[in-house]
């Protein structure tokens, strides 16, 4: 019964990946061109925020340092591809697989680290990694190295933009994660996550060995970050220490708390917030104009209100929201009738 | 059974976006009628710039892409460009390469400028050109204001536009300067073992200068306990105080090598490369008391930004009280409205109509005759991108202000090739009457 | 020889200010439970205070001063309004875990954008009240000023009061009863509520001495103090984050540690050194170097 309900709902997220990805493949020929591009670094994003989310809201570990895994992604697949000249697709392979590597070092031996402790050394990792580019020659410095997916196939036509080509490549590496991290949290791994979020002591006396699960969650979080960190290096044609500031950890987990922790699917909307609102924020403050400080200073006092705000209300997400709404509201139905 | 039927579902899924993706770009595509050029109107010519204005490069940088818009904003007040008024649309960056990129999109794709300008940071840079690909795409990019010369290189950069000159110009002029004025010096240099300083070395040699003392060190290997070795060698070389070092690293590199030198008491002459000589660079990024910089020999094209008995410092001086909130005049503000000077006879030299194309022209034709307060000569032409193609040299004082020596700009300029280092007998133009072009 | 002295008094004093901003970012830890990223911009602001007091007097203890009160009543300010408005909303969940990283980050956010608003954000600069000229021996410069000896002193200074607070107060006997047991602590009739607000003023304060005494030899900009927060959290996490004590070491460590990396080893290896110290300590002792067993958990 339970086996024939798993299949099915493996099927349905099935179908519902491909209708997505229907979607926006008919999307990206009728948006503007600005959109398709956004749409990419979304698309980056949603990988990006999916991991932090399968780390922090599954296994319940706070990283502050997922730029440095994406730093690790980016390096790798730039120089699996400068060194060994392996093909576009494969050095997204590589880049997986080392960041996935570097979790399971670092999720090994963080382990026995309590929360704080974990966010301590996750934010030393992401201060620290990327400017060992500067360090050794062989990672070309400030100015990187060079990483490029090429031009787009020709059959595709003349008019088919890099942005486009982005678009479908990120796209599609967005809607295979997805997929597959929905299929990971509905599988076993999943289901012991959960219970070990939700009360460590039971799930460790019914036989769970806490610390394998959590760098389990901590590996495959890993394997995300650096897949993204490898698309966005594509997007600049470079991977760059410049690239994986202190600022992109915070985004993500910013991205993550947004959507709704505990959501995988909250992550597409995390990720279109992240691109969205500092494009308004600064295009209201163009509006409403004033002096040279003013105009520079007020996107980010918006952003960051708005950012307190959304924690103090929604602070699981609009989602969870929506939910505790609807059941309120099923309660009260129920209780009139 | 599980693992055949996910690969069955990847395989479907893939196979089922790719021939979506064919069918959907076999659709016929949308023909664009380009009427007037981008970013031009009637009224209106918008430039765009992304620039730092807030996070932790802001500082200094922040102060360009203000001054420019007050130099517009002048150039506006008195009739325009052909009656065209001059928008400049600024986006904040933060100096992050990815936000660099998208803000850069959005200025073409949304703002829908007619050219970038004042482009700033190497490797954000190097993104966003080819991520936006403005060699293709044919949008002019004026002015990038970074160390890294390749941006003058047309063949790679075909629409990009430099404003300082290259490595090997830069050695070549160096040299001419060391055997005019410390002939009987001995010479030892500090250098950085790559691209950038293969680039020097050629200029060096070519020049025909001989070091006593040559230390190469890698990239990234420069330190504390690194440079006390250059000093030793240094020293072990036969180099004593009073004789002449030169320093082309990066500005981590110089750093080290005045702050041990200083500890050690070892005095000689020290030459800064252009890269990692700027002083503002030195002193925010390092711990480099301002006593060791003091007398330190370095090159410049502009005059110096305290200079009130030049002509264009003193007009932009005046814009800058006028239109600028009176900010302090450093080197970022005059860097600003110097460019601006250029955009405006560059837009001039693109005719009553221009387009991205004339404007691009014209900076190939017409670039090396602009008004502009460098010293040196610029090199615009239909086959280099190089701007400004000499410098004079200085010395820092303890306010690490670069000032000529006997308070006389000596300008020496070159080519990037074997041509000769002339002293500079350039006239540099007057300034325009009341600072407003008038070239076509 | 001189030399490794001369990078362990280098060390020593950047290691002092690590000690000040760990020192707050622990007090308010054993406070709430909370790591404040927004102490950063706390200590800014307060930072600017100084500036501009100093700016207008020309007296550096004056400007001391004020920040130490501006600070200490925006520390107070921070837990009143937002901290208790977010702990009522937010008990329990994997968010319990983040949204105070998202709240305090989102502070540090708004003081950084409104310091840019008040302030600019071109580079500020005051002057050190005593000579920032280094030493010499006869011919060897050491790299060392009277102005660092002040630093290490006034951190010293604030370490000396916060021990007497502690150990020989009743203020400092509820501040630790609520620290550690806070429902004892209530039935004992101590207002917890109150010695948390005043825990957030002493740590406000703390920082805004961190921030005068860093800033004079650099430029001040909204986020001068960003790097100075990273390293005070990566201070306390070596000390271990329920110590005062082990603030203090864990900033003399990082300092230190730091300060014979960038001498022995190279410089771009300056921000990797903290990890790697970091990671030492960690596996040595997970819950830093002054944990005591019960601060620690699966």
């Amino acid at each position: 019964m339970l086996k024939k309900f798993f299949a099915n709902g493996v099927r349905t997220r099935f179908i519902g990946t491909i209708a997505c990805g229907w979607f926006l493949l008919l999307a990206a020929d009728r948006v503007d061109p600005l959109r398709v591009y956004q749409g990419g670094i979304v698309a980056i994003y949603v990988i990006a925020i999916a991991s932090v989310i399968l780390l922090t809201g599954y296994s319940g570990q706070v990283s502050l340092g997922q730029g440095a895994f994406m730093a690790i992604g980016g390096f790798s697949a730039a120089l699996s591809s400068k060194y060994w000249h392996l093909p576009f697709f494969l050095t997204l392979i590589v880049a997986v697989l080392a960041g996935a590597l570097a979790g399971a070092l670092l999720g090994g031996g963080a382990a026995r680290l309590s929360g704080p402790y974990l966010a301590g050394i996750t934010l030393a990792l992401a201060i620290g990694l990327p400017n060992l580019a500067n360090q050794f020659s062989f990672l070309g410095g400030e100015q990187g190295l060079d990483y490029s997916v090429g031009d787009p196939p020709l059959r595709f036509g003349m008019d088919f933009t890099t942005d486009k080509w982005f678009f479908w490549i990120t796209g599609l590496a967005a809607l295979i994660t997805l997929w597959w991290t929905q299929n990971i949290l509905m599988s076993r791994y999943g289901r012991t996550w959960r219970a070990l979020r939700s009360n460590p002591a039971a799930a460790q006396l019914a036989g769970i060995h806490v610390g394998r699960v959590k760098v389990l969650a901590f590996t495959l979080s890993a394997g995300l970050a650096g897949l993204a960190g490898a698309l966005l290096s594509m997007t600049l044609f470079y991977a760059l220490p410049s690239a994986f500031p202190l600022s992109l950890s915070f985004a993500l987990v910013t991205g993550a708390v947004l959507a709704g922790v505990t959501h995988l699917l909250g992550s597409m909307l995390g990720a279109i917030v992240l691109v969205a609102i500092p494009a308004y924020a600064e295009l209201l403050a163009n509006k409403l104009g004033g002096a040279e400080r003013v105009i520079a200073n007020l996107p980010g006092l918006m952003i960051s209100t708005l950012l307190i705000l959304a924690v103090l209300f929604t602070p699981n997400g609009p989602g969870e929201q929506w939910r505790t709404f609807k059941e309120k509201k099923g309660k009260k139905d129920r209780q009139t009738r | 059974m599980i693992g055949s039927h996910r690969k069955k579902q990847f395989m479907l899924a893939s196979a089922a976006l790719a021939v979506s993706g064919l069918a959907l770009s076999a659709l016929p595509a949308q023909a664009l009628n380009v009427r007037q050029e981008v970013g031009v109107t009637a009224t209106t010519i918008k430039l765009g710039i992304t620039v730092p204005v807030t996070g932790i490069a802001a500082p200094g940088y922040n102060k360009v892409a203000p001054a420019m818009k007050a130099y517009f904003d002048y150039v506006n007040a008195n009739g325009g460009v052909y009656g065209r008024k001059i928008s400049l649309v600024v986006k904040d960056d933060g100096y992050i390469p990815t936000l660099a990129v998208a803000k850069t999109k959005e200025l073409l794709l949304k703002d829908k400028v007619f050219a970038v300008v004042g482009a700033l940071g190497t490797a954000t840079h190097k993104a966003v050109s080819r991520s936006v690909n403005l060699g293709r795409q044919g949008i002019p990019d004026l002015f990038v204001n970074t160390g890294y010369s390749g941006f003058g290189v047309k063949k790679d950069y075909p629409t990009t536009f430099a404003l300082l000159p290259s490595y090997i110009m830069e050695a070549k002029i160096m040299s001419s300067y060391i055997k005019e004025n410390f002939s009987t010096k001995k010479i030892g240099i500090i250098v950085q073992d790559d691209d950038f300083g293969d680039d020097a070395i050629a200029g060096f040699g070519q020049a025909g200068l001989t070091f006593d003392s040559t230390i190469p060190y890698a990239s990234g290997s420069q330190s504390a306990a690194k440079a006390a070795e250059w000093v030793t060698k240094l020293k072990k070389d036969g180099i004593t105080n009073g004789d002449v070092v030169i320093l082309f690293g990066v500005t981590t590199a110089t750093a080290a090598a005045l702050a041990v030198a200083g500890a050690y008491g070892f005095k000689p002459q020290w030459i800064l490369g252009s890269v990692g000589g700027d002083a503002t660079t030195i002193k925010a990024a390092t711990a480099v008391p301002a006593a060791v910089l003091n007398g330190a020999i370095g090159a410049s094209f502009l005059p110096a930004p305290t200079d009130t008995s030049d002509e264009y410092i003193k007009f932009f001086q005046g814009i800058n009280t006028t239109y600028n909130h009176a900010v302090t005049f450093d080197n970022n503000v005059l860097v600003g409205m110097n460019s601006a000077m250029m955009i405006v006879q560059a837009l001039r030299a693109a005719g009553q109509n221009p387009t991205r194309k004339g404007l691009i022209t014209a900076l190939e034709t017409k670039g090396s005759t602009f008004a502009s307060a460098g010293l040196a000569p610029l090199g615009y032409s239909a086959k280099s991108h190089v701007g400004y193609t000499g410098y004079w040299f200085g010395k820092y004082n303890l306010a690490g202000e670069l000032k000529p020596v006997d308070n006389a700009y000596v300008v020496y300029t070159t080519d990037s090739g074997t041509g000769q280092v002339v002293k500079s007998t350039y006239k540099r133009p007057a300034l325009p009457t009341n600072g407003l072009p008038s070239n076509s | 020889m001189l030399a490794f002295i001369s990078t362990l008094l280098i060390g020593i004093t950047v290691g002092a200010i690590y000690s000040l901003m760990a020192l707050s970012l622990v007090l308010v830890w054993r406070s709430t439970r909370v790591i404040n990223f927004a102490q950063a911009g706390q200590a800014i602001f307060s930072t600017y205070v100084a500036y501009e007091v100093i700016q207008r007097t020309g007296n550096f203890i004056l400007g001391m001063a004020a920040a130490v009160v501006v600070g200490a009543l925006l520390g107070a300010l921070v837990e009143v309004l937002l901290m208790r408005t977010l702990f009522k909303r937010i008990h329990s969940g994997a968010v319990a875990a983040v949204a105070p990283v998202i709240a305090t980050l989102g502070l540090l956010g708004v003081i950084r954008a409104s310091v840019g608003l008040i302030w600019g954000n071109d580079g500020h600069r005051f002057d050190a009240p005593v000579s920032t000229q280094a030493f010499s021996m006869g011919n060897t410069v050491i790299p060392f000023s009277r102005f660092n000896l002040l630093v290490i002193a006034t951190a010293a200074l604030v370490m000396i009061v916060f021990t007497v607070i502690f150990q020989k107060t009743s203020l400092g006997l509820s501040l630790r009863a609520s620290a550690f047991a806070p429902e004892i602590a209530r039935l004992s009739g101590i207002r917890v509520g109150s010695i948390r607000t005043i825990g957030w003023a002493f740590a406000g304060a703390t920082g805004a001495v961190a921030g005068v005494l860093i800033s004079p030899n650099d430029s001040l900009t909204p986020n001068s103090l960003d790097l100075l927060l990273i390293f005070g959290f990566v201070s306390a996490v070596i000390g271990g984050l329920d110590s005062l004590i082990g603030a203090v070491v864990g900033g003399l460590v990082l300092g230190i540690g730091k300060a014979l990396i960038l001498a022995y080893l190279g410089s771009s290896l300056d921000y990797p050194t903290a990890f790697v110290v970091l990671a030492i300590v960690l596996i040595v002792r997970p819950g830093g170097i002054f944990s005591m067993k019960r601060g620690r958990n699966a």
